[in-house]
């Protein structure tokens, strides 16, 4: 048998390199090798420690070695972080130095400095490492065609990260731009496991593609910590457990704390310092740190300099840290592809498995973790769902392409439809969204001597930029990735991050919050800039960060539901846990897994309805708000709701009799459209979609209000739009966000399609054991945002006149 | 329309929840900073914000004119937001605002966005005294009451656990602020440098608009 022939890559440049670290080719690598040289595109699925990056650029070494001394730039390297980019590049330095190589390759992020930029794109490396948003920049400027049209391969890494989110958008819209410089241009991804690999190869392949898979046969350990405390009903702290926590932290050498929000991680690295008798080196690292502060954390990390990090999803991707020896996951894990990639984080080593503690926070998390735990034992991962492209990503990109030249409305329609996620964009909208670069595209035509592309006289197919001014207006506002509105936190003349206006709004002078693991009295804010000192208060709020809470996947709920109705399993639960199945079982009713049990009860002089539908918070959110607007219907005088991943409850002074006709798709169909008027939540996705169309230019961090021209906020343009021309691109846009995200549309009509039939309606005298924990949620009536504005001021005022006719009394 | 009734300078005024002030003595409706033409002023940055301002803000006009029949209307400062503005005035604006003027004396009191514009048939004035009431865009140094613009005012109400930040009428024992009745307009705080520097931080009459009412705290 010729060795040659089963592995080529013994032939291979760097198979040198590779016999003298004693290691030797996955066979994913060399089937890739092998799809890639007979001109397939690949996605290659493969866990952490397989040599994925290497796997990527297995190909472009070996072309670029042939070629002998190739000018200019030949692989394109797109990762989601740019953190992750320079670790690649170290990476890749090892083998290409010690071999000696003639391939040059540099990085390129927004951190790239001015001069190294002009210099990269005067002489461009073999290998370019980027991310999407600096690779969207590149296809901007003038002669990005030149720059790009001997580019052969591009490689995405993280693909998974990619799939359903505007930045997927963007880059799959620059892909087609790099096919079309360069038609010869081969894609490879690189992805964690994935249950729907079909989907993944749809979205970044062409025609002529194939799917090269790597499954770790080493499971990894996954415990619920054993407590001898008692899991609280409610309430997502875990403070019952800190202890046992920090037990956990002694007994490993290095231990990632990962939690759910930014508030969990700052409430949890206080607790452990609280009581850190044996002064352990515990850190904190969340997104809205400032960058330095995060640097410094994650290099005490690789150097084995900390012993525990507590940390948000801002840890979950990034840098290998080899010696993490433990992970703990406080909180429900959400998802099953997401505790794995928390979980890959220990140990990167293919052979023994990863080990994680899972620490749940209430009861319902219990048998969330628990349920996770299952279906990683059964390789049982969640779908992620392609998403159709968004509008206000493709504005962007006509804005961008305008930038780089003139250029004819049929050609980059035909290109735009090319990539995935907008295979079904329709030339229409297309061209609306061409009219909303051009002068916003309104039907009241006021702009015409104002335009920002033009028409050719010539040819009216032809657009233009009316002048480069206006090139650096788009490379302000490049990017899919809005943050709320933020405000940098100064102690002393030091920064210590950024924290959301709307968290700082609220604080008085005098107020102390816990920020970067400190205690800080607020004492003013100015030109953007809040300054604080130190404090030793005890009382503390903690900063509440909206962009951190995602909802339960399905895939979870399902096994959640499953796993509530084994009965035969709950003797081996901590003994609460059981006990409070057992009495749900014998006052009510444990739902089968294809159940929607109901539980109406009354309840200090108001009548309470709970509908345990497993649908996430997002539906559950929608569906309380829709449930109240028919029961107002209905007459039943609804008070409020309160929903979680598991259930909702809504509370009404009148018995609630026709919940079984209520619950069905008709609900959804005929209350929707109003809901979605009623509140803000068309209008917090609308200023996402003006930003990122361009309508309005981004308000960058630093950046002040000019003392004149007070900023518009993107709400008034809402108000005005919607009134005066409800059809506007940018409202449907914006709609179609809302619904996918926030509302959790598809997720809720699922539900409600097959709801009628699998009712279970238990009315009961009081309060079941399972209805507790939601119960216990219930801290304030959810009124709409112009209702509690208005509720506001009534109160207030009322009080200040109580106060005066006291004071007159007096 | 339901008003709230403020006591200035020893006058009854009514503050209604569209953001104009009414002197019932003198029958006398006063708007401040309608910035008309707001949007086309940032058209010509590439801004392009919906057009229909100008049309909104003129239309809440004609209908406080139609209800109230006022002898006057005085506009304290920044009826236009820039020189490009009066673009957005279309002959059937002028026709309309030309029959309004029959019955009703305009009074256009000039604010720094505007100082440097004519519009046909208006006349406009630095500032304008009624007995012993200064009306002018920016406060300036007089013994006299001054009713004003220019500040957009809005308050900070924190209760009950929960920020707003609501567009208000504002004064202290001598000058008066109006809130501005544009459509595409924002606000500064009166608690910021530039409010307090005029009114001060103490004993302000502060009243908040809220949908259907002017509140008074």
């Amino acid at each position: 048998m010729n060795i040659n022939k089963s592995n080529p890559l013994l032939l291979h440049p760097l198979n040198k390199w590779m016999k003298k670290k004693k290691w030797s080719w996955f066979p994913h690598q060399i089937e890739t090798f092998r799809h890639v040289q007979s001109g397939s595109d690949v996605v290659v699925f493969a866990p952490t420690g397989a040599g994925k990056t290497l796997t990527g650029f297995i190909n472009p070494i070996d072309d670029l070695i042939k070629l002998n001394k190739f000018k200019g730039l030949h692989t394109l390297y797109i990762s989601p972080l740019k953190s992750l980019a320079n670790d690649i590049v170290r990476n890749l330095e090892k083998p290409i130095k010690e071999l000696d190589l003639n391939i040059s390759f540099q990085v390129r992020t927004g951190d790239t400095t001015p001069y190294k930029k002009q210099k990269q794109k005067q002489k461009p490396p073999n290998i370019l490492i980027t991310t999407p948003e600096s690779l969207a920049l590149l296809n901007s400027y003038e002669n990005a065609k030149e720059f790009f049209q001997n580019l052969k391969y591009i490689i995405i890494d993280e693909i998974h990260t990619f799939l359903d989110n505007k930045r997927a958008d963007l880059l799959s819209l620059n892909i087609e731009r790099l096919q079309t410089f360069s038609p010869n241009l081969q894609r490879i991804g690189l992805s964690a496991t994935l249950k729907n690999k079909q989907d993944a190869k749809k979205w970044l392949c062409r025609k002529k593609s194939k799917i090269v898979s790597y499954e770790n046969s080493v499971l990894p350990k996954i415990t619920i910590l054993q407590s001898k405390e008692r899991i609280p009903w409610s309430g997502h702290m875990a403070t019952y457990s800190i202890n046992e926590i920090y037990k956990e932290i002694m007994k490993s050498k290095l231990t990632i704390i990962f939690v759910n929000t930014r508030a969990q991680a700052e409430y949890m690295f206080k607790n452990l310092w609280l009581i850190n008798k044996k002064k352990l080196k515990i850190a904190v690292h969340h997104g809205s740190l400032e960058k330095n502060l995060r640097l410094k954390v994650e290099n005490n990390l690789s150097k084995g300099l900390v012993d525990c990090v507590v940390a948000t999803s801002s840890l979950e991707l990034g840098l290998d840290y080899g010696d993490v020896e433990k992970i703990i996951q406080v909180g429900a894990p959400k998802g099953i592809n997401r505790l794995l990639q928390r979980v890959g984080r220990s140990n990167h080593n293919l052979n023994t498995p990863s080990k994680a503690i899972l620490v749940p926070t209430n009861r319902f998390e219990f048998i969330e973790a628990k349920a996770a735990i299952e279906e990683i034992k059964k390789n049982n991962l969640d779908k992620i769902d392609l998403k159709e492209g968004s509008f206000d990503v493709v504005a962007q990109h006509i804005f961008a392409t305008a930038c780089a030249g003139q250029f004819d409305i049929n050609d980059l329609y035909v290109e735009i439809i090319k990539a995935y996620p907008y295979k079904n964009l329709n030339f229409n909208d297309f061209k609306a969204l061409i009219n909303l670069i051009q002068d916003g595209g309104y039907i009241l035509k006021n702009y015409d001597q104002f335009k920002r592309i033009f028409q050719l006289r010539e040819d009216k197919n032809i657009y233009k930029l009316v002048n480069r001014r206006e090139t650096r207006k788009y490379r302000m506002n490049v990017g899919t990735i809005i943050e709320n509105p933020m405000l940098k936190i100064k102690l002393g003349t030091k920064t210590l991050g950024n924290i959301e206006e709307v968290f700082i709004q609220n604080l008085s002078q005098g107020d102390s919050f816990i920020f970067a693991g400190q205690v800080l009295e607020f004492q003013s804010m100015k030109n953007n800039l809040v300054q604080v000192k130190r404090s030793k208060s005890l009382i503390s709020k903690i900063p509440s960060y909206s962009g951190g809470r995602m909802p339960l996947s399905t895939n979870l709920a399902n096994s959640v539901r499953a796993l509530l109705a084994k009965s035969n399993m709950w003797d081996l639960y901590p003994e609460q846990i059981t006990e409070w199945l057992k009495r749900q079982k014998n006052i009510s009713k444990i739902p089968k897994k294809d159940e929607y049990l109901v539980e109406q009860f009354p309840r200090k002089k108001n009548f309470y309805t709970v509908i345990y539908t497993f649908a996430g918070w997002h539906a559950n959110q929608t569906l309380g708000f829709l449930l109240l607007r028919c029961f107002k219907e209905f007459n039943y005088k609804p008070l409020g709701f309160v929903a979680n991943d598991y259930a909702i409850v809504l509370w009404s002074l009148k018995e609630v009799k026709e919940i079984k006709t209520i619950l069905n798709l008709g609900l959804l169909d005929k209350h929707l459209d109003n809901y979605l008027e009623e509140t803000s939540i068309v209008k917090r996705y609308f200023r996402d979609n003006a930003i990122i169309s361009c309508l309005i230019e981004r308000r960058l961090p630093g950046m002040e209000k000019t003392g004149k021209q007070v900023l518009f906020s993107s709400d008034l343009i809402y108000t005005v739009l919607k009134k005066n021309e409800p059809d506007h691109i940018l409202l449907k846009s914006s709609y179609e966000d809302a619904k996918k995200n926030m509302i959790d549309y598809d997720r809720l009509r699922e539900i409600l399609k097959k709801i009628d039939k699998k009712i279970i309606l238990k009315k009961l005298t009081s309060i079941s054991p399972l209805a507790v924990p939601i119960i216990l949620e219930i801290n304030r009536e959810n009124l709409s945002k112009k209702e509690t504005d208005e509720y506001i001021l009534e109160d207030l005022e009322h009080e200040i006149l109580k106060e005066a006719n006291v004071l007159s009394i007096n | 329309m339901y008003y709230q009734l403020i006591n200035f300078g020893n006058e009854e005024f009514h503050a209604y929840p569209n953001k104009s002030l009414y002197w019932k003595r003198l029958n006398t409706l006063i708007v401040s900073d309608l910035h008309i033409g707001k949007s086309i002023s940032y058209a010509k940055n590439k801004q392009f914000l919906p057009p229909y301002d100008t049309k909104e803000i003129l239309n809440k006009l004609y209908v406080c004119l139609d209800k109230i029949k006022p002898s006057n209307l005085i506009i304290v400062g920044d009826l236009l937001h820039d020189v490009f503005s009066t673009l957005s005035l279309k002959d059937q604006d002028h026709k309309n605002l030309s029959k309004y003027m029959k019955n009703t004396d305009f009074i256009w009191i000039k604010g720094n966005h505007d100082k440097n514009i004519q519009i046909e048939g208006f006349k406009n004035f630095t500032n304008y005294k009624i007995d012993k009431f200064l009306f002018t865009h920016i406060p300036i140094e007089t013994s006299l009451f001054q009713i004003c613009g220019h500040y957009h005012p809005k308050v900070k109400i924190s209760h009950r656990g929960k920020t707003i930040f609501k567009t208000t009428f504002v004064h202290n024992e001598k000058i008066f602020i109006l809130p501005s009745f544009g459509i595409l307009t924002g606000g500064l705080d009166i608690n910021s440098k530039k409010i307090s520097d005029v009114l001060g931080m103490k004993n302000l009459s502060i009243y908040p608009v809220g949908q259907d009412k002017v509140y008074k705290l």
